[in-house]
């Protein structure tokens, strides 16, 4: 008999598939690292007991896979905003470093400030230079149909360089010996963190935020028609919604939240604005935003996968794998969550080579 | 009309015999047979959604025939892949050009002619094959030039090349001159001519009757996916084939109530708008619906239906001329204004601007709902009563109010449209071919529910390609043509030959006098 | 649609807790091998590196790690684990705190961005010793170390001014901190003390790592009429821009003379072996202090690489003597008189400038061609 494997589209995306072609993508991901791991003489078993146990066998394993997964939660609610209305805003990693940029002015400029004045002052600011660091590349987008995608991204560029001008430059701390450093922040534009741990207040905005982007969604007119417009913008001009008040809309919040989110890093974490504080946070973001299909709640599940897939990886260098075990992990199962889409929309199945 | 096929006939480039093909829900042709001679440029009329696209795309292998055959000349042949197409000699110029436009016209033409296998070629000699081409048909154009640098009459001639470079011996044109100029126009139909002189053969698909009056040699006409006839071109008339277009179809009994026609609801006082390539679509266009009357638009598709459509609900803008709404000026409305003013679009794209796809009924009914609710909330449990309601009382067919209204039949679709439009009780109705592609059981429902608004005293305008149809239905017809209202007339004064007359250009009162 | 999100959620959740659940187990495992490890070795002390980049970059991560195999190699009784590729910001604090509480004992931190996590984590094992590279912050338990490389910064200076036909040298540099712009002072003072026509110009990359970024700026440099490029950077990525070119080179952290074998001249080295032993066996006596420790060429931290087949004897015969006199602390590279770009006399003759004042520098000396943001 004669025949072929073919590709066959879906009539429907069946619940069940949406849900298992994710986790069997991820689990083929590990099962590909862990051929390569096994290559190199070393067993996988090992080598995920180890990330397993380094990001969640201690309480404080636990404790900084949760500080890693907070700006990775913040970017990637950011991200799935704009994503919903397909507004392909690659711009967090600029939108998180205006946003610390303006924390961290509001911190250098009143650090006799309360915490109470100042904490809120410094959220506001990092919201409002991520907010419009969000809004430039929306303005083109909706009035001149300008492509987002390459604006935000190259906006991260300018956003990067700009907190680089400002570490090196004017903002230098004076005891600092000449290095990329802020002065340290003072006591007030600290968030708390609770108890000994690393784990800030931001944990509690993040989960917030997404509990309000859920609600937004589901249960306003604006979060309805951001999905509306999302899925189809022809249908939301019909409907009578404003689509560009909504592109600008939405492109502000996306990047303040982003903003927050290098609000809550410069504010908690480094206490102080410094070259490269953030290794990408953005990007991620988009992965992890497409691996939660864009659901918020599903965001703060993944961000916390992703935060102890980073912590992980980190613990099993002390045990003698090389960093490069990790990146390839993490490779491995973008590579294979990105392709196993495809089975969510097309079934493979073998058959003859007859007319349809 | 319809020549009858022998299998010894080798006098036709390509026969298509007794072409079925089925879709989903849809017979898109239906034991179309069709065949154009050597040095003959043929021209396919019909409506949108007549059929050629589809009798096309089987022509250039994209898609198989259910039923029927095809035979290049005089063979037998299954096509199994565009590309299979065009190595048996049949291009086609789409109306979206499929060029890159950052190489040159020769890159373009490289790029179709790599197969895989390897072979290196030579510019320079490409170059001169080009331009030897372009002599022969007299086509200018610089092989050298980028795509991006050409006007879109010489992108148009790029593709042509592209397709006898291949060596194409049919060429389908698709609307070819609705992207050009009048001049560029008759220029392509110079080079047509002159290819066809040269032994090729021609299908240009339009629905421009003039234009296929002057220049072709037969003409062949589809109306709902069925072959209304092959004509000579030199023994019709625009008339005849506007009535073929249009055709005839038996006015069904219908419960249409007396009604006294109430104040006007609608009233567009010398309206101009512009389309969608910025050139006027609507042109001083006067008009008037009253409640309780439906007025129906006849016109060939494309005279400027969609747009007056739109300018109504407040999608388009209005140029000059003014809009009043229950006499109350709503030219500069926004869409949001226009539902607000209670004015309902059934618009021609059901699933995806009328419905979205991917959302449920509930969300669908919601569509035109929410803004009517107080506050900044959602009320799910409104929506879902709402929705239960219209799908009880219009008998909808629908698995499951979660799932995606994509997964709805044609006629469901078009009873959840149609239902959610009347629910909140407009004053107008917009309906924009609210019959074409539905079954008669659907057909039926929707009239009587459009019926229904009539007597109720609200207006409805409704667009048809159908004239049988606006005969039943309408209480006065107004007649498009490029974008002008020919004259309005009341069915049961003037006959469908006159409307047609209306349709082709002709004002009222030059068509009642000339017939 | 909503409950069949909720219902995603829910099963990734479940699948999380099965995994965890899964792994976990496979874990313990291996902590239980660990542990009979760790009997087997009690006597073992515990030593770890936290590196910025990657260990086989050939550049500054690379010769600490040599450092560490070193110290492993003289020191049969000392386990070193090491953490490489560790950005600078919040991952640095986690992964020094698991380090120490993984019971090792003594933690060398190699980058300068380290400094606060250092400091902090410090705070919270003190009776752990954290060595601190290139920093300025000390604590009870926390000391510095670095070595002085712009002494050998100078001399490779000489060759290459020795070496240069076009009198104007380029120098591709990572960021404008104190540590670079003294090595760019250092090898202009030795360029010019040959050459005094030469000029350096310097590009900044504002990365350490980046072989295409850096590649890209010696190019820059050899096309605006540099014929040796000198660098600050981790990979050899800038010599071997320069070998293509059929020009010179002056390298960095490592002999690079393998990547680049026609252009490279020579170059500083750094040896940390040595120094590692010493601070281990100083930390096992109870020796230890928290100084800051910054080691002249005299301790062999810091040397200069073979010399390359180019590099002429007049040149070999003048570095030497100015290593003799540098080892014997009669002369050091920063002594009076030097001048600044605009010619200010900055350090009068005479005077030698102090370990203070070279470790916040911030200006450039006559013969440099580039800006320091301010």
């Amino acid at each position: 008999m004669k025949g072929k494997w073919r590709w066959e589209k879906r009539e429907t995306s069946s619940k069940t598939v949406t849900i298992l072609v994710p986790i069997f993508s991820c689990v083929v991901g590990l099962l590909f690292a862990g051929i390569f791991i096994w290559v190199s003489g070393k067993n996988p078993l090992l080598v995920y007991g180890l990330m397993v146990e380094g990001a969640l066998g201690s309480a404080y394993g636990i404790s900084e896979t949760v500080v890693k997964a907070i700006p990775l939660m913040l970017t990637g609610l950011a991200v799935s905003l704009a994503f919903r209305m397909q507004l392909w805003n690659i711009g967090a990693e600029g939108q998180f470093y205006m946003g610390a940029f303006g924390a961290t002015w509001a911190a250098l400029t009143f650090p006799d400030w309360p915490a109470y004045l100042l904490l809120p002052t410094m959220l506001m600011l990092g919201f409002v230079a991520g907010g419009i660091w969000g809004l430039l590349p929306a303005i083109p987008r909706a009035y001149f149909k300008v492509n987002e995608t390459i604006t935000t991204l190259l906006m991260n560029y300018i956003a990067i360089l700009w907190v680089d001008y400002f570490v090196f430059g004017p903002w230098k701390d004076p005891k600092g010996m000449n290095f990329p450093l802020t002065a340290p922040f003072s006591e007030g534009a600290l968030l708390p963190a609770f108890g000994t741990s690393r784990i800030h207040v931001g944990l509690i905005l993040a989960l917030l935020i997404a509990a309000i982007f859920y609600y937004v969604l589901q249960y306003t007119k604006w979060g309805f028609e951001i999905r509306v417009s999302g899925e189809s913008p022809r249908a939301a001009h019909y409907a009578g919604m404003n689509h560009k008040r909504n592109i600008l809309l939405v492109m502000l919040i996306s990047g303040g939240i982003a903003g927050i989110a290098g609000m809550t890093e410069v504010s908690a974490i480094t206490q102080r604005l410094q070259h490269g504080i953030s290794p990408g946070y953005g990007y991620t973001a988009i992965i992890i935003a497409w691996l939660a299909r864009l659901h918020p709640l599903a965001i703060v599940f993944v961000s916390f996968l992703f935060g102890g897939l980073l912590v992980g990886g980190f613990s099993i260098q002390t045990s003698g794998f090389p960093a490069a075990t990790v990146a390839m992990l993490q490779g491995a199962i973008l590579f294979f969550v990105v392709g196993g889409e495809i089975f969510t929309q097309y079934r493979l199945t073998w058959g003859g080579k007859g007319e349809r | 009309m319809q020549k009858p096929h022998s299998r010894e006939d080798l006098s036709y480039m390509v026969e298509m015999i007794g072409i079925t093909k089925r879709f989903p829900g849809i017979v898109a042709n239906d034991q179309i047979s069709f065949a154009v001679r050597p040095g003959e440029i043929h021209a396919l009329l019909g409506e949108n959604g007549a059929g050629k696209s589809t009798l096309m795309s089987i022509l250039t292998g994209l898609y198989r025939p259910d039923e029927g055959e095809i035979r290049l000349r005089g063979q037998q042949v299954h096509l199994q892949s565009p590309r299979d197409a065009v190595q048996r000699g049949i291009g086609m110029v789409h109306q979206h050009f499929k060029l890159v436009n950052s190489f040159t016209v020769a890159e373009n033409i490289l790029l179709g002619l790599q197969d895989g296998t390897g072979e290196v070629y030579q510019l320079h000699e490409i170059n001169k094959k080009i331009e030897a081409c372009s002599r022969e048909y007299g086509l200018q154009l610089d092989p050298q030039a980028k795509i991006w640098q050409l006007s879109v009459g010489e992108q148009q001639r790029a593709e042509i090349i592209k397709l006898l470079y291949r060596g194409a011996d049919l060429l389908i044109l698709d609307e070819p001159t609705a992207v050009l100029t009048p001049q560029e126009a008759t220029e392509l139909y110079k080079t047509l001519r002159r290819m066809a002189e040269l032994g090729k053969s021609v299908i240009v698909i339009s629905h421009k009757l003039s234009e296929v009056l002057e220049h072709t040699d037969a003409i062949t006409v589809l109306r709902s996916g069925r072959s209304v006839g092959t004509v000579a071109t030199s023994g019709t008339s625009e008339q005849e084939l506007t009535q073929m277009m249009v055709g005839r179809m038996l006015c069904p009994v219908l419960d249409k109530a007396n009604v006294m026609p109430g104040k006007p609801v609608l009233t567009l006082e010398n309206v101009t708008a512009l389309g969608d390539r910025g050139l006027p679509a609507l042109k001083e266009v006067t008009l008037t619906v009253n409640g309780g009357e439906i007025l129906g638009i006849a016109g060939v598709a494309g005279n400027g239906q969609k747009e007056l459509a739109e300018v109504i609900a407040g999608l388009r803008a209005i140029e000059s001329g003014t809009k009043w709404i229950n006499s109350v000026d709503h030219t500069g409305d926004t869409p949001q204004a226009a539902i607000h003013a209670g004015v309902s679009y059934i618009p021609e794209d059901r699933l995806g601007t009328g419905l979205v796809p991917n959302l449920n009924a509930v969300e669908n009914i919601l569509l035109k709902m929410y803004q009517k609710m107080p506050g900044w909330r959602i009320n799910w449990s409104q929506a879902a009563r709402d929705t239960t309601a219209i799908i009880k009382q219009h008998d909808i067919k629908i698995a499951h109010l979660d799932a995606p209204v994509k997964m709805l039949s044609g006629g469901n679709l078009q009873k959840l449209l149609l239902g959610r439009e009347i629910f909140h009780h407009p004053e107008l109705i917009v309906a924009m071919y609210p019959m074409r592609g539905l079954d008669i059981g659907a057909i039926e429902t929707i009239r009587k529910l459009l019926l229904e608004v009539r007597a109720a005293g609200k207006g409805v305008l409704l667009i048809s390609e159908e004239l049988d149809e606006l005969t039943c239905m309408a209480d006065r017809i107004a007649v498009f043509h490029e974008g002008m209202v020919m004259g309005v007339v009341r069915p049961q004064e003037v006959t469908i030959e006159t409307i047609g007359v209306m349709m082709a250009g002709k004002r009222m009162a030059v068509a009642m006098s000339g017939n | 649609m909503n409950k069949f999100k909720r219902g995603i959620a829910l099963l990734l959740s479940f699948l999380l807790v099965a995994a965890i659940a899964l792994t976990g187990c496979g874990g313990n495992q291996t902590t239980g091998d660990d542990k009979s490890k760790d009997v087997g070795n009690q006597q073992k002390l515990k030593v770890a590196f936290v590196y910025v980049g990657p260990v086989g970059d050939a550049g500054w991560s690379h010769s600490h790690d040599q450092g560490r195999k070193y110290l492993e190699k003289e020191m049969p009784n000392v386990e070193t684990t090491y953490v490489e590729s560790v950005p600078e910001g919040a991952d640095a604090e986690r992964v020094l705190t698991e380090l120490a509480s993984k019971g090792n004992k003594i933690i060398f931190a190699t980058s300068f961005g380290y400094m606060d996590p250092v400091i902090k984590v410090a705070q919270k094992f003190p009776d752990v010793v954290f060595m601190h590279a290139t920093g300025f912050k000390t604590a009870p338990n926390v000391g510095t170390y670095f070595g002085r490389e712009y002494q050998a910064r100078y001399l490779s200076g000489i060759a290459a001014g020795k070496q240069t036909q076009t009198n104007v040298l380029g120098y591709v540099a990572a960021f404008p901190i104190p540590e670079v712009v003294r090595g760019i002072n250092a090898f202009t003072l030795g360029v010019r003390s040959v050459n005094p026509n030469a000029t350096v110009k310097v590009v900044w990359t504002n990365t350490w790592y980046n072989p295409a970024t850096e590649k890209d700026a010696a190019k820059s440099l050899l096309d605006s009429g540099a014929d040796v490029i000198a660098m600050h950077q981790d990979t050899p990525a800038p010599m071997q821009a320069a070998e293509e070119k059929g020009k010179f080179a002056v390298g960095y952290h490592t002999d690079m003379s393998s990547f680049a074998p026609k252009a490279v001249l020579t170059g500083p080295v750094w040896n940390w072996g040595p120094y590692y032993v010493k601070t281990v066996k100083a930390v096992m006596d109870k020796t230890w202090t928290n100084e800051q420790y910054w080691g002249p060429m005299a301790d062999k931290i810091i040397d200069i690489a073979p010399f390359g087949p180019m590099v002429g004897d007049e040149a070999k015969a003048l570095i030497m003597k100015k290593r003799d006199a540098i080892d014997k602390g009669e002369w050091d590279v920063f002594t009076g008189p030097i001048k600044d770009q605009l010619g200010t006399v900055r350090v009068a003759e005479g005077q030698k400038m102090t370990d203070q004042e070279m470790l916040s520098f911030d200006w450039f000396v006559q013969g440099v061609e580039g800006m320091i943001s301010k």
